[in-house]
């Protein structure tokens, strides 16, 4: 990725000196290097510890907790299926389609700015649902 | 068992949907044909890849870490939407135009860079959704073996297959049932409407990767109105990326998405209607 940033600068000095260059690829050409720039910071914030919180697929077809309150703002989501089935964890309003094999666990980083209740459930078994209730931001 | 049945049915439906719209629309042409063997590679290129997904879903391979899986949702979903739109596009350009083409004696010219997209949107629609019915079957499955009802869950997953098989039959049934014409602008249309909830979905998983701003999240609610948890706000995010809390940004693109589409469908339905005037003139002149 670094390389490419930098491929990507040295486009963007080469495309100043050539007055030809045209309109379009020089923007494309921005596009890349804020492309470049969004992902480092997108592996910063990863990095930087977020508020983390877990949800659990318990083998009795439940969520633990199903009802979880975050703040506002940005935090991870570990998912962990403790069931011998296969879940979806999903949620349009969370931006959240997650796929889960029996024991498996994985996490998703969510962004939600505004307070409010949001559900959720598990698209395999769709009677499972929960709330996430986001509170204001600390 | 139907709850399995009806999980199979609705996760194969969406990559027959397209499969099968892509199907009709080669058959009915003599250059098209040659397209049907990328069709079927597609396919199983496809299966091939919801397998290697279904591994890493199933945390028995780990090819992909979790930000991996969501850069390569995000991918598959713009690739899709923009190779789905490729399509229609060129459809439009030479689907009225071909047979005309060919009977002039003039040779129709399909580079093998539009088989290639063919091949890889298909392998994108069966792969992405594919991916989920092997995790779910598999699992249930297995699941099912401890209970010993294990081979009832095979007929219902085998069951829910069908239904999508019949369902894609039904597809065809319809492009013979009425006009072409008409079964050609229904299913352009159903699929922009597919291409524009893939284009929702991949920018979801942007802004969920914090790559795209939201500007404003969300412009409104209308969760009160229509909820994406089930039900018809569900097939509408599915089929048309309906959203009850979208972000400006997202808003602002699936916009512009619907103003490019219009444009470049304009700019290609030109030059048909130009030929279809011409080979009017003639015959009316001969």
């Amino acid at each position: 990725m670094l390389a490419r940033a930098r491929r990507a600068v040295i486009d963007i000095a080469g495309a100043a000196r050539s007055r030809r260059a045209s309109t379009l690829a020089r923007v494309s050409r921005r596009l890349a290097l804020a492309l470049c720039l969004a992902l480092g910071c997108a592996a910063a914030a990863v990095a930087a510890g977020l508020p983390t919180f877990t949800i659990t697929f318990k083998p009795d077809g439940t969520f633990d907790p199903a009802r979880l309150e975050v703040p506002a703002g940005r935090f991870k989501l570990i998912l962990v299926n403790a069931s011998k089935v296969p879940v979806e964890f999903e949620s349009l309003p969370l931006r959240v389609e997650k796929v889960l094999g029996p024991g498996v666990t994985s996490f998703v980083v969510i962004t939600l700015s505004r307070p409010g209740e949001y559900p959720f459930f598990d698209d395999f078994h769709q009677n499972v649902k929960g709330t996430l209730v986001v509170g204001p931001a600390k | 068992m139907e709850q399995v049945a009806f999980i199979v049915w609705r996760e194969s439906v969406e990559a027959l949907l397209v499969v099968g719209i892509l199907y009709a629309w080669l058959r009915a042409s003599p250059a098209g044909r040659k397209g049907l063997p990328w069709l079927w590679g597609g396919v199983l290129a496809g299966l091939g890849l919801a397998v290697l997904l279904a591994l890493v879903l199933l945390g028995i391979s780990s090819w992909l870490s979790d930000q991996g899986q969501e850069w390569f949702q995000a991918i598959m979903a713009l690739v899709a939407c923009g190779l789905v739109v490729q399509m229609v596009v060129w459809m439009k350009r030479h689907g009225r135009g071909l047979k005309q083409e060919l009977e002039q004696g003039a040779r129709a010219q399909i580079g093998d860079s539009n088989w290639w997209g063919l091949l890889v949107l298909v392998m994108i629609a069966v792969a992405r959704e594919g991916s989920e019915t092997v995790v779910f079957l598999y699992g249930t499955i297995a699941a099912g073996e401890a209970t010993g009802s294990m081979w009832y869950l095979a007929l219902a997953g085998v069951l829910g297959f069908l239904a999508a098989l019949a369902t894609f039959w039904v597809l065809q049934l319809g492009g013979k049932l009425i006009t072409w014409r008409r079964f050609f602008r229904i299913t352009e249309i159903l699929l922009l409407l597919l291409a524009s909830s893939l284009l929702v979905s991949g920018l979801d998983h942007l802004i969920a990767l914090q790559v795209l701003p939201t500007l404003m999240d969300p412009v409104w609610d209308s969760s009160w109105l229509l909820g994406t948890g089930g039900g018809i706000g569900k097939v509408l995010a599915d089929f048309a990326g309906y959203r009850e809390y979208p972000a400006l940004s997202q808003l602002i693109i699936w916009l512009a998405y619907w103003v490019a589409v219009w444009c470049l469908l304009r700019r290609a339905g030109r030059p048909a209607q130009r030929a279809a005037r011409v080979a009017q003139a003639a015959r009316s002149g001969s």
